[in-house]
């Protein structure tokens, strides 16, 4: 059992989860989020993201493992939980039937702010993420940033400590994307803690202030964006192979000064170095009297695809594109799987 | 208590707003009436002994009112909520889990009046039946059915819970047919065969068809009346406590 941490917005110790076939869809998450924290919870699809979420929101016991979130276990004290927390998971969860503000209405009622109350407070929530005009439309007449918009709404009726938002923006256009990265950070300001997941290096790296990298369930990156950054070297220097031998490549520059390690892709080798500009020079060089011919090179600073690169040795960004559908229905069908 | 209400009108909502999820399940229960009012009404004469002087109308109404509140539609809302994800929703606030049943059965009961009101004034007005137990067992008639529908969403709320799949919810309706037909929904049970009499016997369904044609054929007769009732609260006892169970234990 978790002690009381009080600074604690949510805190798990060896958190998992196995699914029926015994698929390990988490594996031993250990998180510590502070109040008023916006933490990311960055990885691909099928990474256990959805899993971790579902736990912490009541809705999955873990297998093993536990977790408190806003001060409270969520196998032990689940009611307690539930009244303090907001949720908005990936499938947007809405009632065609009904209209947006009479959604907003009944959300207000099931939280317990009845009458006079609940209809301002739903007005209110429309006037903040911008329904107001479509408040009294059926929301299935609703375009896909509109029902984010509302369901987020919906998450916020009761001012909860902390916010759960599973893919905020995954299918969204890129205004919509903008304005509700605008309404994450209002609600943030508002003293809300706030745990995303994402699929966005991007998006991890606006909104976070902090972020774990997760992959294959299990946490394999976690710190600021800047320090997971600063961590993997000052400067990236990629040099396209263009079908030149990485191997032959890689002896010939593999003792550059000031180089800390060599990440190989298929297509392209990425070096660490401490100072970029003056090792293209040296690498040039090098090269040039071996006459090994090679495409473009290039330096960056490192990106949270580097690091999602270093900590998994894949890419995130376009990494399983064309399998993302399916991924994504494993991730949602394994969290919803029926407990064993 | 308050969270059920609040639950309950949004599923009357629902129920208004999806008229063509309703009609039809108003159409199969007239469709029926009529068909078998008219197939055998010369067979059984209003001079018939079980008929005490009325049509036939009068002995085929209460199999109507069963088929008019026999439906999956509640199971079929559940498990659309499931899918769109809506339910996981509702399962996050902070409610009792068994106020999602109840709310979805406060509409049950809601709709099952109305349904069983269409169908009995049809009865009445369009085919001439005559409640023998008057105004008060007309209303008698009508809790009688529409509780009976409720006991029996329980039946839809389960399977909805339990496989999550809409097509299985939907085929789960298909049950009712041998609940309805090995019953004495013809004729009473002393002109069955042996055989389909002791089946009728032994199925529940037998007994609140019985005490609702009592009501309208016979008038007060009280035993046959508690018995209805007994079946009613038993199924819904059984039923509603599974369902209440699944929901409790829904991903625990």
């Amino acid at each position: 059992m978790l002690s009381f941490v009080p600074d604690s917005a949510v805190k798990t110790q060896a958190l998992s989860r196995t699914f029926e076939g015994g698929i390990d869809a988490v594996r031993s998450v250990d998180l510590d989020i502070a109040k008023g924290e916006v933490f990311g919870f960055l990885g691909p699809n099928g990474a256990g993201k959805s899993t971790t979420i579902r736990m912490l929101c009541t809705l999955l016991p873990p297998s093993s493992g536990s977790a408190m979130v806003a001060g409270y276990d969520v196998v032990d004290d689940d009611d307690e939980v539930r009244k303090r927390i907001g949720v908005a998971l990936q499938e947007i969860g809405l009632d065609p039937v009904q209209t947006g503000r009479e959604l907003l209405e009944l959300q207000c009622g099931l939280y317990g702010i009845r009458g006079g109350a609940g209809r301002e407070r739903a007005e209110e929530l429309l006037e903040l993420v911008g329904l107001t005009e479509a408040a009294d439309r059926r929301t299935k007449t609703y375009s896909g940033g509109m029902k984010r918009r509302l369901d987020l709404a919906s998450a916020l009726v009761h001012e909860p400590e902390v916010l759960f938002l599973d893919e905020p923006t995954t299918g969204l256009d890129p205004a919509s994307r903008l304005t509700v990265w605008q309404e994450v950070r209002e609600i943030n300001a508002n003293g809300t803690t706030i745990f995303l997941t994402t699929q966005y290096l991007e998006e991890a790296d606006e909104l976070c202030r902090r972020l774990a990298i997760i992959d294959g369930g299990e946490i394999v990156a976690e710190g600021t964006p800047e320090k997971l950054k600063s961590d993997i070297g000052d400067d990236v220097v990629s040099v396209e192979l263009s079908g030149a031998d990485a191997e032959r490549t890689k002896a010939v520059i593999g003792d550059l000064a000031g180089l800390d390690r060599i990440v190989a892709e298929p297509e392209a080798l990425h070096l660490y170095v401490e100072d970029g500009a003056s090792s293209i020079a040296e690498i040039v060089r090098r090269l040039d009297s071996a006459k090994i011919e090679v495409g473009a090179i290039s330096v960056a600073r490192p990106s949270l695809d580097d690091v999602f690169l270093e900590a998994t040795g894949r890419r995130l960004e376009g990494a399983g594109d064309e399998t993302e559908d399916e991924a994504a229905e494993q991730d949602q069908a394994a969290a919803k799987a029926v407990a064993p | 208590m308050s969270e059920v209400l609040l639950l309950g009108r949004r599923a009357v909502r629902e129920v208004i707003r999806y008229p063509e999820a309703t009609i039809p399940t108003l159409f199969i229960p007239l469709f029926f009436l009529a068909v078998n009012i008219g197939q055998v009404q010369k067979t059984f004469p209003s001079t018939t002994p079980f008929l005490h002087g009325q049509g036939y109308v009068a002995f085929q109404l209460p199999v109507s009112l069963m088929f008019a509140v026999a439906t999956a539609t509640t199971g079929l809302a559940l498990v659309t909520e499931i899918d769109s994800g809506y339910f996981d929703k509702l399962l996050v606030a902070p409610i009792r889990r068994t106020s999602l049943i109840l709310g979805r059965l406060a509409a049950d009961l809601v709709r099952g009046v109305a349904a069983c009101t269409v169908v009995l004034l049809v009865g009445i007005l369009v085919f001439g039946a005559h409640v023998h137990a008057g105004f008060a067992g007309a209303t008698v008639v009508i809790l009688l059915a529409a509780s009976f529908g409720v006991a029996y969403a329980g039946f839809g709320i389960l399977v909805a819970l339990k496989t999550r799949n809409v097509q299985a919810t939907n085929t789960s309706f298909l049950l009712f047919f041998p609940l309805l037909f090995l019953s004495p929904n013809f004729v009473p049970f002393d002109r069955l065969s042996p055989l389909m009499e002791t089946l009728a016997r032994i199925n529940p369904v037998s007994y609140v068809i019985v005490g609702i044609r009592a009501l309208i054929i016979d008038g007060w007769v009280i035993d046959k009346i508690l018995v209805a009732i007994a079946v009613i609260l038993a199924m819904g006892v059984v039923l509603l406590g599974l369902s209440l169970r699944a929901i409790a234990t829904y991903d625990r």
